[in-house]
């Protein structure tokens, strides 16, 4: 297990020079930033899975299971995504539900994300117009063709940008695993500020770490987006 | 199942003395989101007019605060900002280091907003304006802005749900807000599902209105009822096309 390592000021002598208290616990910083990584890509897999599910469920032409969507939608999209980390963490164990912080973060995280991908999966299938597979299938086309060559390109098309940007939420998201001690960038970075008080140095280079993710997410996600334009 | 419906476990709830308790946290709440929506959506339309100016000293700064601010955990520049004041000697309080983290970040996607808002008034709006005579802040708060703000509503109230939501993150540096307030209940009645659910479901009741009231103006912006103007009963299709709501 990897420790922070308290570089100064206990002694009450010159602090070190800038840079020592991240150089110090480089190592520690990492294995959070890992953390997050992994946090992040196991959200994302459960949220797109939960965004599938509940997408279809919404579009159904039974009316319970479209019931169990929309509140699914609703209720978590509307409520703060910590209240759920709690609820996962300190609530589950009350009905004998024992996660490790780990897991109830993954769990909270992809369940909260899953609300929002089952939207964005959702406002694509409706932005194809029925007119769309109407004109495909008077000019030939088979029903898969149809699908194929004209509504799902248009479909995907219209849902990967909001993904893109669910994505990046996501991954700034995982910070908030911190407050259920979950050993991920921003819970290491706090350790090491409490041990060094070299606040600016600490919290400036875990911010470079979050924006050396979420920078080229985000210019993928306006390239993707200016890119499938053309299948509009 | 069965523990979630203990009734010992939701005993607290029928005591005033935890409602008045709630309700302490919720106005702290609502305050923060309410200066946070003010200075956020002032910071937002500088920072849109920055970015969109003709002055590189204007504009280069505008982009990287926004760029950077936008791409970063709201949870880090609390932290950032509470922490760095105290290390600075600056007396931040924990609700005025919160409040401050949330406005910069929450202003820093509002001038996205309010510039995608802008930018999306056709040129021969401009061109219109310019050719009737009128120069550059007439036509910006004459023909551009009242435009711009009507499309700017409905992702500008999503925007204040997010914001609404984000206020819990001030309970980990220790603001009483709803939140906080709710882990104080439990820590004491130890009741978590059964606090953190009434938390939730208060959360719910607000930014779930929110979200009505805003889809009702999409569909009243989408048939061109003006604001409070009476409502008009469709004829055919609704004009440009599927709406997001």
């Amino acid at each position: 297990m990897l420790q922070a390592t308290p570089t100064a000021l206990a002694g009450g002598g010159a602090p070190p020079p800038f840079g020592t208290a991240v150089l110090a616990n480089l190592p520690f910083l990492l294995s959070g930033m890992l953390a997050t990584v992994q946090l992040a890509l196991l959200a994302l897999v459960l949220a797109l899975a939960l965004g599938v599910v509940f997408a279809i469920l919404r579009s159904v032409p039974v009316r319970p299971l479209r019931f169990v969507g929309t509140a699914y939608v609703e209720f978590v999209r509307n409520t703060p995504l910590l209240v759920q980390t709690f609820f996962a963490y300190f609530g589950l164990p009350t009905v004998g539900v024992r996660l490790p912080a780990f897991t109830a973060a993954f769990l909270a995280l992809g369940v909260y994300t899953g609300a929002f991908v089952t939207e964005a999966i959702r406002s694509g299938i409706l932005a194809v117009d029925r007119g769309q597979s109407e004109a495909a299938r008077s000019l030939g086309m088979s029903f898969g063709q149809g699908m194929r060559y004209v509504v799902l390109p248009q479909a995907i098309a219209a849902t990967v940008p909001p993904l893109g940007n669910l994505s990046i939420a996501l991954f700034k998201n995982t910070s908030l695993a911190s407050s259920i001690a979950v050993a991920e960038l921003l819970y290491n970075a706090q350790i090491i500020n409490s041990r060094t008080f070299a606040t600016y140095e600490i919290y400036g280079f875990v911010g470079l770490c979050y924006l050396v993710f979420t920078l080229p997410m985000g210019a993928l996600v306006g390239l993707l987006e200016r890119r499938l334009t053309r299948y509009r | 199942m069965q523990a979630f419906f203990e009734p010992r476990r939701w005993a607290p709830f029928l005591e005033p003395a935890i409602w008045q308790f709630i309700w302490t946290g919720l106005q702290i709440t609502l305050s923060m989101a309410a200066i946070a929506i003010i200075g956020s959506l002032a910071l937002g339309l500088f920072l849109a007019l920055c970015r969109m100016s003709r002055l590189p000293f204007l504009r280069y700064p505008a982009v990287v605060f926004v760029e950077t601010v936008r791409a970063l955990p709201v949870l880090l520049l609390i932290f950032f900002i509470f922490f760095g004041a105290a290390r600075a000697g600056l007396g931040l309080s924990p609700f005025g280091a919160g409040t401050l983290a949330l406005t910069l970040y929450t202003g820093a996607i509002n001038a996205e907003i309010m510039r995608a808002g802008i930018t999306s008034i056709g040129r021969g709006q401009w061109e219109a304006a310019r050719s009737l005579g009128l120069d550059y802040r007439q036509t910006l708060s004459y023909i551009v802005f009242p435009q711009a703000a009507r499309r700017v509503v409905p992702p500008q109230v999503s925007q204040i749900i997010t914001l609404i939501k984000d206020t819990s993150l001030a309970a980990v540096i220790g603001v009483g807000e709803l939140t906080r307030r709710g882990q104080l209940i439990y820590q004491s009645e130890v009741n978590p599902l059964q606090s953190l659910f009434v938390c939730a479901c208060i959360y719910f009741l607000i930014n779930y209105s929110l979200s009505l009231v805003s889809r009702r103006w999409e569909v009243d912006a989408a048939l061109g009822v003006p604001p409070s103007g009476r409502r008009v009963q469709p004829v055919g299709p609704l004009p440009g096309g599927p709406s997001a709501a």
